[in-house]
C-alpha cells in the first residue's frame, strides 16, 4: 500500500472515530443506517464479482434479524450469541437454495433470489411465530454485563466495529488465493473452469460468505431498531441495495457501495423534496446514472486519475529541477 | 372437494395462468432476442390495466377501444424506453441493462402509486351474469378473459412466423450472422421491445372488467411470471405458455388450501422441479448471455 493511502486511511479512521463529537445525533442516526446499507451493497459486490447478480439480499438481512430479534426476545439468549448464530442460520438456509440454483447458471440465480426474497417476506409476514406483518415486539437492547447499548455513539461504535470486521474478511479474501479464482470466474467463467477452478463451488462458497455477514448486518439493524418488521425486508430493499453499488460504481467492491450508500441516503435528506417525490427522483437519478455515468461516482474518480498522477508527475519533475539550480 | 369448487378454481388459476402467459412471453421474447432482463414487464401490464380503466370510466369509450388504447400506449413506451435509455445502455452489458430496467420499473409504480395510491380503478364488467351448467356457474368475464389470453399467444404465434419473427428468431440464434443476412438489428430490437412490453398492455387491458386495476397487481404478476419463466426453461416461448397455464392453476389450487402461503408452496414446488429437471419442463433453454 502506498504510504498516501495509509495517511488517507489513517486520517479516515480518526474522522470516523471522532465522528459522534461531529455531528448531531440526527446525521449520527442517518449514519448508522449508511452503514447497515454499506453491508448490504457490500455482499452485492462481492457475489458480483464472481458474475451473480443478487436480489436476495433482503431476504437474508431479514433471517439474520428475525434470529436476533426471536432468539433475545424468547430465548433470552445475549446479542453477541446471536450474531454468529443469526450468520449460520443465513449460511444454512441459503445453502439449500444454493445448492439447486447456482449450478443451473446466473439466470435461474437471479430468479431464485428474487423469488426467494419476496418468499421470505411473505414467510415472516404470514407465519404467527414471526410475529405476522406487525412485526415481532419491542427486542431488548445488546448489553455488556451491565452496560447497555442504548445510545447513538455506543450503536454507532458497534456497527463501526461490524463493518470494518466485514470491510476486513472480504479484503483479506479478495486478496488471497479465493479471491482471484473469484476474479477468474468473473472474468470469464469458460476460461476460469478450463484451468480447473470449480466455479459452482466458488460461487457457493462466495455466496455464503456474503450470506453471513448479510445476516450480521440483520442482528445489527435489530440492535438499534429493537424490532423487526417484514416490510423492511421486501424485494424493495433488494432493490436499493444494487443502487448503492451501482451509483458508488462497479469496479470498486470495496469503496464502491460505501459511498454509493452514503450518497444515495443522504441526498434525499437535503434535496428537501416532499416524502412522496424521494423514490421517483431517487428512480430518475438512477436511471441517469447508469446512461451517462455507467461507471459510478468512484468510476468518474478513475477517469481523472491519470491526469492527477500526470499533473503530479510534473510538480515532482519541477520540483526536481527547482532543486537542482 | 365439491365439482363447482373444483371448475371454479380451475377457472381462476386458467385466467390467471393466461395473463402469466402473456406477461411471461413477452419477457422470455425480449431477453431471448435483445437480451435485456426486463424488469419493468409487471409495471408495463399495470400500466396497461390503468389505461383500460381511464379509457372506459373517463372517456367512456366501449372496451374494444379500451384494449386498442391499451395496446398502442404500452407497446409505444416500450419503444420509446429502449431508443431513449436502453439503447444506450446495452453497450455497457447484461447487467447495466437489468438495473436501468429495475430503475424504470420503479419509477412507473412509484409515479402510479403517487396519483392512484391505494384505490382501485373499477370498471363495471363488461360481461355481466353468470352461466349456469348445471350445479355449476361460470362468470363469463373470465371465460372471455382465458380466450382472449389463448388469442392473443396465436396472434404472437402467427407474428413469430411472419418475416418479422423469423428475423427476430434469427438474431436470437446469432446476431451476427443475422446481421450477414441484412437483418437489420436496430429496428428487430425496438420492435422486440414493443411487441413484448405490448403483450404486458393486452393483459392489463384483458383482466380489468374482472379484478379491478390496482398499483400493487405488477409486482404480483412479475413475481408469478419470474416462476413460469423458471419452469418453462429461461428463453422457452412453449415452455413459458405451458408453465404459465399449470403455475396458475397450481397458485389458485394452493391458495384454496394454504391460503397466503401459497406462493410458498409454489416456490418449492419450483425448487423440487429445478432439482430434477434443471433446463425447465420442455427441456433445452436458449442461450443466455453470462452463463
Amino acid at each position: 500500500m502506498a504510504r498516501t493511502t495509509k495517511i488517507a486511511l489513517g486520517i479516515v479512521g480518526l474522522l470516523l472515530i471522532a465522528l459522534p463529537w461531529l455531528i448531531n445525533p440526527y446525521v449520527l442516526q442517518i449514519v448508522i443506517l449508511t452503514m447497515t446499507y454499506s453491508m448490504l451493497g457490500l455482499a452485492f459486490a462481492l457475489s458480483l464479482r464472481v458474475g451473480l447478480p443478487r436480489f436476495d439480499i433482503a431476504a437474508w438481512w431479514g433471517v439474520g434479524a428475525y434470529t436476533t430479534a426471536l432468539l433475545m426476545q424468547k430465548a433470552n439468549m445475549s446479542f453477541w450469541l446471536t450474531l454468529p448464530i443469526g450468520g449460520l442460520m443465513a449460511m444454512a438456509l441459503g445453502w439449500l437454495i444454493f445448492i439447486i440454483a447456482i449450478p443451473r447458471g446466473m439466470m435461474v440465480f437471479l430468479l431464485f433470489g428474487m423469488v426467494t426474497a419476496m418468499a421470505m417476506q411473505q414467510l415472516f409476514g404470514s407465519v404467527d411465530f414471526f410475529g405476522g406483518w406487525g412485526g415481532t415486539g419491542v427486542v431488548p437492547q445488546p448489553t455488556i454485563g451491565s452496560f447497555a447499548f442504548a445510545h447513538k455513539p455506543e450503536l454507532y461504535y458497534l456497527g463501526l466495529a461490524l463493518l470494518a470486521l466485514n470491510l476486513l474478511t472480504y479484503y483479506a479474501l479478495y486478496n488471497s488465493k479465493i479471491g482471484r479464482a473469484w476474479n477468474a470466474i468473473g472474468s470469464s467463467l469458460k476460461l476460469a473452469s478450463s484451468v480447473g477452478v470449480n466455479v459452482v463451488r466458488y460461487r457457493i462458497a462466495n455466496v455464503l460468505i456474503g450470506n453471513f455477514f448479510l445476516a450480521v448486518a440483520g442482528s445489527y439493524f435489530v440492535a438499534y431498531s429493537l424490532v423487526a418488521v417484514p416490510d423492511s425486508f421486501g424485494f424493495q430493499s433488494s432493490i436499493f441495495v444494487m443502487m448503492y453499488a451501482v451509483v458508488g460504481g462497479l469496479f470498486h467492491s470495496l469503496s464502491g457501495p460505501m459511498i454509493g450508500a452514503l450518497i444515495v441516503t443522504f441526498i434525499p435528506e437535503y434535496l428537501r423534496v416532499a416524502k412522496e417525490y424521494e423514490p421517483i427522483i431517487t428512480a430518475i437519478a438512477m436511471i441517469l446514472i447508469i446512461v451517462f455515468l455507467p461507471m459510478g461516482i468512484l468510476g468518474l474518480a478513475d477517469r481523472f486519475r491519470p491526469w492527477l498522477l500526470w499533473r503530479r508527475r510534473n510538480a515532482a519533475k519541477a520540483g526536481a529541477e527547482s532543486a537542482g539550480e | 372437494m365439491s365439482l363447482d369448487l373444483f371448475v371454479q378454481l380451475l377457472v381462476n388459476g386458467l385466467m390467471s395462468g393466461g395473463m402469466y402467459a402473456l406477461v411471461a412471453s413477452g419477457f422470455t421474447l425480449i431477453l431471448g432476442v435483445i437480451q435485456v432482463f426486463n424488469f419493468a414487464q409487471g409495471e408495463f401490464y399495470m400500466l396497461g390495466a390503468f389505461i383500460t380503466f381511464g379509457v372506459m370510466s373517463t372517456l367512456g369509450l366501449p372496451y374494444p377501444l379500451a384494449i386498442l388504447a391499451a395496446l398502442a400506449g404500452i407497446a409505444l413506451l416500450g419503444v420509446l424506453f429502449h431508443l431513449a435509455v436502453l439503447r444506450r445502455t446495452m453497450i455497457h452489458g447484461f447487467f447495466h441493462t437489468l438495473l436501468v430496467t429495475v430503475a424504470f420499473g420503479t419509477l412507473i409504480n412509484q409515479s402510479a402509486l403517487l396519483s392512484f395510491g391505494f384505490r382501485e380503478g373499477v370498471v363495471s364488467p363488461v360481461f355481466p351474469g353468470t352461466w349456469l351448467m348445471g350445479s355449476i356457474a361460470l362468470s363469463p368475464g373470465k371465460v372471455v378473459v382465458i380466450f382472449g389470453a389463448i388469442l392473443v399467444m396465436v396472434a404472437l404465434y402467427l407474428f413469430m412466423k411472419t418475416k418479422m419473427g423469423t428475423a427476430m428468431l434469427a438474431a436470437t440464434e446469432n446476431r451476427d450472422v443475422a446481421g450477414l443476412q441484412g437483418i437489420n438489428a436496430e429496428r428487430i430490437f425496438w420492435v422486440t421491445m414493443g411487441v413484448g412490453s405490448g403483450l404486458c398492455g393486452i393483459a392489463g387491458a384483458l383482466i380489468v372488467p374482472v379484478l379491478s386495476a390496482s398499483t400493487a397487481m405488477g409486482t404480483n404478476v412479475f413475481t408469478r411470471s419470474m416462476l413460469v419463466v423458471l419452469v418453462g426453461g429461461t428463453g422457452s416461448m412453449s415452455g413459458a405458455l405451458l408453465a404459465a397455464f399449470l403455475v396458475g392453476v397450481l397458485e389458485s389450487f394452493a391458495f384454496h388450501f394454504v391460503g397466503q402461503f401459497n406462493l410458498l408452496a409454489i416456490f418449492v414446488f419450483v425448487a423440487v422441479l429445478l432439482f430434477f429437471r434443471p433446463g425447465g419442463l420442455l427441456g433445452k433453454p436458449l442461450p443466455i448471455p453470462g452463463q
